[in-house]
């Protein structure tokens, strides 16, 4: 996935291009305006992430100049959480907004939404390790063995397992699980997840479900030893 | 600066009296004026008498040389009276400069300025005339008298001087009363003003002293003192705020610069730094969470209403609620049921976020197994949706603060687990953004926390 980044801000620059590269993207950097909206408008890139607030020329300029040309997807990034600005950035075609101070996992979730778009059905047979998730009949299978499942639990492990490798945070999980679009201080995806464990990982020699700490939860077949 | 109160009453009393004097001097002016004219009308009159007798009584020898004689007599007494004769027979001629006397009264003018004593001085006599026909004692004859006009002038400017004098002294004096009443008057304003310097931030519980301000004054004070109140009220939660504010943020904080601080104390492996940086940002989802609640809050004070309604049932999104929630009652027991329905215009999002606050502090406050009531209900203007259950009694003056930023009954729960404190005024700021409000009792060992949302959006 290419991606061009337009952040004057140093910091958040670097860490951007460091976590995006690390997530196996192709990261170009402008840090002001008149930089990003040359290389906006000359080079392809699969989605830019654009700082409202920028030296030279702001983002809705940047913006609306590359709308004029393409439609390469744009998440605007701002400290101003001013509703205006926000219907402006989207009236201007901005296809999401993140209002600062965002987790960088929700950026890499937005991200991987909008480039996900109109992409093919994905398949309804996911396999995590030596688990199986049939979404269609809405079954897990682990090494044989059918896992008893509430519809809660297994909407959360199909989310997750839909995103294998991806670590979700807990308010991505509460917005794809139980539509709830907030941050909710409830420990409920805790809670969830705990009892999901209990189910598919508890009987089994090696754990599927693992918890990030400080940023939420990864459902993957890790080859080394367990560090919980 | 405009100018004081006292001043302006003290230019006004002058004004009046500059009015009065003037009117009342004008007045007396005009009956001393009309006074001296009837005065100098009679001694003309009686001269003229004389002067009329003498001719038709005295006897014929000689006349014209006795009246002569007499007048000189008569004008030696009263300079200021003064006599003319004129005939065609010089012995009946007397007086200076008896043309023009005799010419201007002929003319029927009633003044005239002559020439007399030596050096020769001009001056104006007020005059008049009548003639007699010839008779046996005198042929005719014509005879004047007249009167100095200048004493009766003179009478006047004094009097002219001594009103202008009167009337200026009359209006600096008025002025001076008067704004030695209006300071009197004006007292309890100065004082009130003096109470209210005293007043400022150092001393904000000071009021004005109302039973001690007259009648005019008292509404004022009184409003100034509500005024004082509300401004009081603000001041006090923006000060608590604050206070908590940085309260919230100062242990997170403190904890991430410690533990950074102990980690690169000294080397460490990379797990140990591992486990740093998860805590660090344990830490800093906290103060992100903190910092995003109260943007949203800010948002909602400053009037931002919710947007993309959606008329939408409730009891449908309070079952969703519960769904979302559902492990949570699960893990305590607890159980939900939902009485009526009302569909109203909502945001969604900030809806259900305001549901799942109050079912999440409907759990936190409850003992486990105990059931939750919610109750939808709708009215003319607006619908309303509420959350009861069992908890301890909650002091009537303390509902109100329920809904305040980092407010806890318990004091001492400040800083326990994941809720920061928020989650009540999130629904305050939802219902407003809704053009509702919020509510809270305390009744018979139940809670009842809910809001409302208005029907026309």
């Amino acid at each position: 996935m290419k991606v061009l980044i337009v952040e004057d801000e140093r910091k958040t620059a670097d860490y951007l291009f460091q976590g995006l590269t690390e997530q196996g993207c192709a990261v170009d950097l402008a840090f002001d305006g008149i930089d990003g909206q040359h290389l906006a408008l000359h080079y392809d890139f699969d989605v830019i992430v654009l700082d409202v607030m920028l030296p030279g020329l702001d983002g809705f300029s940047v913006l609306k100049s590359l709308r004029s040309v393409k439609n390469t997807p744009v998440i605007m990034l701002t400290a101003r959480d001013g509703v205006a600005d926000r219907v402006r950035g989207l009236q201007d075609g901005a296809d999401d907004y993140l209002v600062k101070p965002f987790s960088f996992l929700e950026l890499l979730a937005r991200l991987q939404a909008l480039t996900r778009r109109g992409r093919a059905q994905e398949t309804t047979l996911l396999r995590v390790g030596d688990l199986r998730v049939d979404l269609l009949s809405r079954k897990a299978i682990r090494q044989e063995q059918r896992i008893d499942l509430t519809a809660q639990e297994f909407a959360l492990l199909a989310v997750l397992a839909r995103r294998q490798g991806e670590i979700l945070s807990k308010t991505v999980i509460a917005e794809l699980v139980w539509d709830m679009n907030f941050d909710s201080n409830t420990n409920v995806v805790e809670v969830a997840i705990k009892r999901l464990r209990a189910k598919i990982d508890a009987p089994f020699d090696h754990n599927l479900l693992h918890t990030i700490r400080g940023m939420g939860y990864v459902l993957e077949k890790r080859s080394g030893p367990e560090t919980e | 600066m405009r100018n004081s109160i006292a001043v302006r009453i003290a230019l006004m009393f002058a004004a009046a009296a500059l009015l009065g004097f003037a009117l009342l001097g004008a007045a007396l002016h005009r009956v001393l004026a009309s006074e001296l004219e009837r005065h100098q009308r009679e001694q003309i009159s009686a001269r003229l008498d004389d002067l009329s007798y003498m001719l038709q009584h005295g006897r014929a020898v000689n006349l014209g040389e006795r009246i002569r004689d007499k007048l000189d007599t008569l004008s030696a007494d009263d300079r200021r009276t003064r006599s003319w004769l004129w005939s065609e027979d010089p012995a009946f001629q007397y007086g200076e400069d008896l043309q023009e006397v005799r010419a201007a009264v002929a003319a029927g003018r009633d003044s005239v300025q002559i020439n007399v004593g030596t050096p020769p001085q001009p001056i104006w006599m007020r005059v008049r005339g009548g003639s007699l026909p010839a008779s046996a004692q005198h042929p005719a004859v014509t005879y004047m008298a007249g009167v100095d006009a200048e004493p009766f002038g003179h009478t006047l400017r004094t009097f002219e001087t001594a009103v202008a004098l009167l009337t200026l002294a009359g209006t600096v004096l008025s002025a001076a009363l008067g704004y030695w009443i209006a300071r009197i008057g004006l007292g309890p304003v100065e004082r009130l003003s003096a109470e209210a310097q005293r007043i400022g931030p150092d001393n904000r519980a000071l009021r004005l002293q109302l039973p001690t301000l007259p009648k005019e004054l008292a509404h004022l004070g009184a409003s100034f003192n509500d005024a004082l109140d509300r401004l009081d009220g603000a001041y006090r939660q923006l000060a608590t705020f604050s206070d908590d504010v940085a309260h919230e943020l100062r242990t997170p904080l403190a904890n991430l610069i410690g533990q950074t601080q102990v980690a690169l104390g000294r080397e460490r492996n990379a797990g140990e730094l591992r486990e740093v940086l998860q805590s660090n940002l344990e830490e800093l989802e906290r103060l992100r969470a903190i910092v995003a609640d109260m943007l949203f809050l800010a948002r909602a004070e400053q009037g931002v209403r919710a947007r993309g309604l959606v008329a939408s049932s409730i009891a449908q999104e309070v079952g969703k609620t519960v769904e979302f929630l559902d492990m949570l009652l699960d893990e305590a027991g607890m159980s939900v049921q939902v009485e009526g329905d009302a569909v109203a215009p909502i945001e969604t999002s900030l809806f259900r976020r305001a549901l799942t606050n109050l079912l999440q502090n409907a759990i936190q406050h409850s003992r486990p197994g105990a059931h939750v009531l919610v109750r939808i209900g709708s009215g003319d203007r607006s619908a309303e949706v509420s959350f009861s259950n069992p908890s301890a009694p909650i002091a009537p003056e303390q509902l109100p603060r329920l809904f305040d930023r980092f407010y806890r009954v318990d004091t001492s729960r400040r800083n326990s687990g994941e809720n920061h404190g928020l989650g009540l005024s999130i629904v305050k700021a939802v219902a407003v953004m809704h053009n509702g409000s919020v509510f809270a009792r305390s009744v018979d060992g139940m809670t009842t926390v809910g809001f409302s949302v208005a029907l026309d959006g």
